[in-house]
């Protein structure tokens, strides 16, 4: 409980800020909240901008990879993204959903600007591509690391191969990990619209997937099943 | 459970989503029935845990050092703190522009109106018809059209009616007599034009001239209209349509009213 002064105590709304700002300086800033950060970014503090720039910029430079597939643009994505937060931050709405979501949303602008601007295909062969993958090995057998980046790096091509907007849903929510309801305030679209093109986006993978799948499970025992009558 | 059902939960079942534990005990016992539902089911499995790993792959990545570094001297420059100020000072610029324009654009159209206005009293006094002449080429149409209405011989019966309002309006307007600059005091109160016999109306539509005159007040009569015997010896005022054939083609009755 925050002890007030009772001189600091006038009107409902500056008693709400008082202990805003009484909270913010007791807590230390790496218990912050983003949304608190982003506050204290905005009127000049640069370490809090440090603080969230730590916290949220693996997850931006990510996603922007794995929809690009280029190393590059997700490096100037994600400088853009938070360029564009020290300059526009004040336009975040906390009740539109988390700082997160709103990062995403921005990062997802500036991915899509750069294909309708650049018309980029994705270089899926390019050399520079390949390295991010090669640094997080934990230094396996030289077979299990072929077959594992060959795998991974199978599906990798399938989900860059997919369309924008059943890639950025399979990145949302099977790579980054994010819930329906995350994915529809980054998208800006209904619950039921990232539910329905997830279902054809893992469908679309399948369809490029399955010779792999087919060899790998008639590698494993097969199921005992009758035939559907449903 | 049927395989339908089966296909709108499969994806939700594989990434290991929450679910009702009934629905998720009939998909599994699907599963094991159904040859197609249960391949369907470890493909789908198999996705799950493909998307996953390169998920993970991918997780221990970040952008370079230098992004930050250089995100840092950004922050550092105070031009960048008040960002949204220089971006309002472009729109209001733009606003200004815009405003200018539209405001000259307001004075050239009220300076157009104004000249073309002051061109056309001399185009007028030419072209301009004569408002009596004007009354003339309307007036017989509507007569016309009353005496189709009304029979001649109920005319006398209701001669009030003839004084309609758009008459009397325009008989109450200010006039000017004949020198042009004394406006009049008088106003009149007339008939609607009565009609000389069967003639052509169209005959009227070429123009004609309407000659003031007096006549006495028993020639109201021929026309179905009341007059007071006690001064039937005086005189009234009437307007004749004189057509351009010379000759008489209707007749409308006068009265002085003064404004009050």
């Amino acid at each position: 409980m925050v002890r007030i002064p009772c001189d600091r105590i006038h009107t409902g709304y500056v008693t709400r800020v008082r202990i805003k700002e009484s909270d913010q300086q007791m807590k230390p800033k790496t218990e912050l909240t983003d949304s608190e950060l982003l506050q204290l970014m905005l009127s000049g503090d640069e370490e809090s901008f440090t603080l969230l720039y730590r916290r949220r910029h693996g997850g931006i430079y990510r996603f922007a990879l794995q929809m690009s597939g280029s190393q590059q643009i997700a490096e100037d994505v994600t400088h853009d993204v938070f360029l564009f937060l020290m300059k526009d931050g004040h336009v975040f709405d906390p009740a539109r959903g988390s700082v997160s979501s709103f990062l995403f949303g921005v990062a997802r602008n500036y991915v899509l600007r750069r294909f309708r601007g650049e018309q980029a295909i994705v270089p899926l062969a390019d050399d520079d591509d390949q390295q991010p993958f090669d640094q997080v090995t934990n230094e396996p057998g030289p077979l299990e690391v072929l077959t594992r980046t060959e795998t991974v790096e199978n599906v990798r091509r399938a989900v860059l191969s997919l369309p924008e907007k059943y890639r950025e849903v399979v990145v949302l929510c099977e790579l980054q990990e994010m819930s329906y309801i995350e994915t529809a305030e980054v998208l800006g679209c209904a619950i039921g619209t990232v539910r329905s093109r997830l279902h054809r986006a893992r469908a679309l993978l399948l369809a490029k997937l399955r010779p792999a799948d087919e060899a790998e499970l008639a590698n494993s025992p097969a199921v005992e099943s009758a035939r559907c009558f449903a | 459970m049927n395989c339908q059902r089966f296909e709108s939960v499969v994806g939700d079942l594989a990434r290991g989503q929450m679910m009702e534990a009934d629905v998720r005990s009939e998909v599994l016992a699907h599963t094991a029935e159904c040859s197609e539902c249960g391949k369907r089911m470890r493909h789908e499995e198999l996705l799950s845990q493909k998307l996953r790993s390169l998920a993970v792959e991918m997780n221990g990545l970040a952008a370079p050092v230098s992004i930050e570094s250089d995100l840092l001297k950004a922050f550092r420059q105070p031009k960048n703190v008040p960002a949204p100020v220089v971006l309002a000072n472009h729109s209001y610029r733009r606003y200004w522009l815009t405003a200018i324009a539209a405001l000259l654009l307001i004075v050239f159209s009220v300076v157009a109106v104004r000249w073309r206005g002051e061109r056309d009293p001399k185009h007028d006094a030419v072209n301009r018809p004569d408002p009596v002449r004007n009354e003339l080429a309307v007036q017989p149409k509507e007569e016309k059209q009353e005496q189709a209405a009304v029979p001649k011989k109920e005319q006398p019966a209701k001669p009030k009616h003839r004084f309609t309002s758009s008459s009397l309006q325009a008989q109450n307007r200010p006039t000017r007599n004949k020198n042009n600059n004394v406006v009049s005091n008088h106003a009149e109160v007339a008939t609607d034009f009565i009609p000389l016999g069967y003639m052509s109306v169209a005959s009227l539509q070429e123009g004609g001239q309407v000659v003031r005159v007096e006549v006495p007040r028993s020639t109201l009569v021929s026309f179905g209209m009341p007059v007071n015997m006690d001064r039937y010896n005086e005189r009234v005022k009437a307007d004749i349509i004189v057509g351009v054939d010379g000759m008489a083609h209707a007749i409308r009755f006068v009265q002085e009213k003064r404004v009050q």
